[in-house]
């Protein structure tokens, strides 16, 4: 999934730049040997998921790591919690730690009691 | 009429043990308790309500008699006693300015020292202060962080420790990390006594070798029995194995056992100490596949592998008894598997979500 495409020739110097340097070894492994089980450096590219209404998708509710769905928690409240308490989503979530404490706290079961987590307006 | 009697006997005697053999958890629940099941009943059987807030790390004293709670809500701890299961300390660590944030830890054997590493945000009159992972004394008496100290610059990087597992010695003089190393530290000074590389001195051929899971249990009083990955320093070929770690006099024994999987559960011994379990994953999302290995602890070999459905997240426990595997987290369910076949039994309604804090079972 590419999004960017260059229009014009300083930014096609600049995807040139950085496919070049995305190809290139690291420092100190060319010269390496890697066990075959381990891939070495020809790992498939992972997708790049566009930032939109959130600052991170690694996973999120919409995509999960490599750009499906498949990843996700099933159903999505099982996720909720974790992500309300450590900020991972604070678009998404509001955050358990500074500004929302209350906001779980008329429901322990995310999956069935979604209904009954509270309205917060920012 | 004697076989009958002799039938019944044995039948309730059977039950009896099965009864006694049975333990209870203790879990983190959201929004802010924890939930006391009952394995016999297969029933949560007690809430005990913690007034800090959301639990987010639960850690036994040696002699499971004493359960401590740290909580993120107001950066709290409490202590649970066991056997009465109510809560005998409680406070927060916040205060005035000062905010803390920390993620587990451990006592020292006398119970009356907390021992943890901490981040300290101090509120200026323009700016939030935020500081370095420090390492932090907090006394269970006063209720207060009494001291602090820097992690090493050669410690610094990675995890520094926040989620490591941390354990101290049973002379109360030694604290270990363990980590992407192992640091040993004076818990008088917290001065690194010996970073123990894992890789060469014990498993010559070894290097970057760390620990798996902090989740899995302490197996024998005064050990740390674990699985590691390890990397020859050769083609870097990952290999997993068990070690046994000694607490009191700093040896450190690995078997290698075969080629890393992408991913393994921490281990989890059974009582008598000949069977240990762990989750294994390969591939990824929609690709992911996960099974329960079964490993024979004497010989050091897999016995048996049984793949299972598993959630995206979850964690992988075991009943205190070993007879059964559990698969938890970011739910409200507990899926039970036989340890024997290692299929699916019966899943556990506990009718509410419980944290990433984890299980600690007591008979």
């Amino acid at each position: 999934m590419k999004h960017l495409r260059a229009l014009n020739n300083k930014a096609r110097r600049i995807e040139e730049i950085v496919d070049a340097a995305a190809a290139a070894p690291a420092d100190g492994e060319d010269q390496d040997v890697v066990a075959l089980q381990q891939g070495g450096n020809n790992q498939p590219k992972r997708p790049h998921v566009p930032m939109g209404c959130s600052l991170a998708f690694s996973p999120g509710w919409e995509v999960d790591a490599t750009g499906g769905t498949a990843g996700l928690c099933q159903p999505v409240e099982r996720d909720i919690y974790d992500c309300y308490v450590t900020c991972f989503w604070p678009a998404q979530v509001p955050d358990h730690v500074n500004n929302s404490p209350d906001w779980a706290s008329q429901c322990a079961t995310a999956t069935k009691d979604w209904r009954k987590l509270d309205l917060v307006f920012p | 009429m004697r076989p009958l009697t002799l039938g019944l006997a044995a039948l309730a005697a059977s039950a009896a043990v099965s009864s006694a053999q049975a333990s209870i958890l203790f879990m983190g629940a959201y929004p802010n308790s924890l939930i006391v099941f009952d394995e016999s009943k297969g029933k949560v059987v007690q809430r005990i309500p913690l007034a800090t807030g959301l639990p987010t790390s639960l850690r036994a004293s040696a002699d499971k008699k004493t359960i401590y709670v740290t909580t993120i809500t107001n950066s709290g701890i409490e202590v649970i006693d066991v056997a009465t299961r109510k809560v005998t300390n409680k406070f927060s660590l916040n205060s005035g300015n000062q905010r803390y944030r920390f993620n587990g830890g451990a006592p020292d054997p006398t119970g009356k020292l907390f021992y943890t590493v901490l981040t300290e945000i101090t509120k200026g009159v323009d700016r939030f202060e935020v500081s370095k992972p420090k390492y932090a004394v907090i006394d269970l008496a006063q209720q207060k962080v009494v001291k602090t100290f820097d992690v090493a610059k050669e410690d610094e990087e990675g995890a520094r420790g926040y989620r490591s597992t941390m354990m101290v010695s049973d002379d109360g003089k030694y604290i270990y990390q363990f980590r992407d190393k192992v640091v040993v530290l004076d818990a008088t000074t917290f001065k690194v006594i010996e970073r123990i590389d894992l890789a060469k001195p014990e498993s010559p051929g070894l290097e970057g070798v760390s620990f798996g899971s902090p989740l899995d249990g302490i197996a024998e009083p005064g050990r740390y029995v674990s699985l590691f990955n390890g990397a020859d320093p050769h083609v870097h070929n990952r290999v997993f194995g068990v070690a046994r770690f000694n607490l009191s006099n700093r040896e450190f024994t690995y078997t290698p056992i075969g080629p890393s999987p992408s991913q393994m559960a921490g281990l989890q011994v059974a009582p008598d100490g000949k069977q240990a379990y762990t989750v294994v994953t390969n591939g990824q999302t929609g690709n992911k596949r996960c099974e329960i290995w079964r490993f024979s602890m004497s010989a050091y070999t897999l016995q048996q592998k049984a793949e299972f459905p598993c959630k995206s997240r979850f964690t992988f426990g075991m009943s205190g008894n070993g007879q059964k595997l559990y698969m938890y987290g970011a739910s409200f369910e507990i899926d039970v598997y036989d340890a024997r076949s290692l299929k699916f039994e019966r899943t556990w309604d506990l009718q509410n979500d419980i944290t990433g804090a984890g299980m600690v079972i007591t008979n």
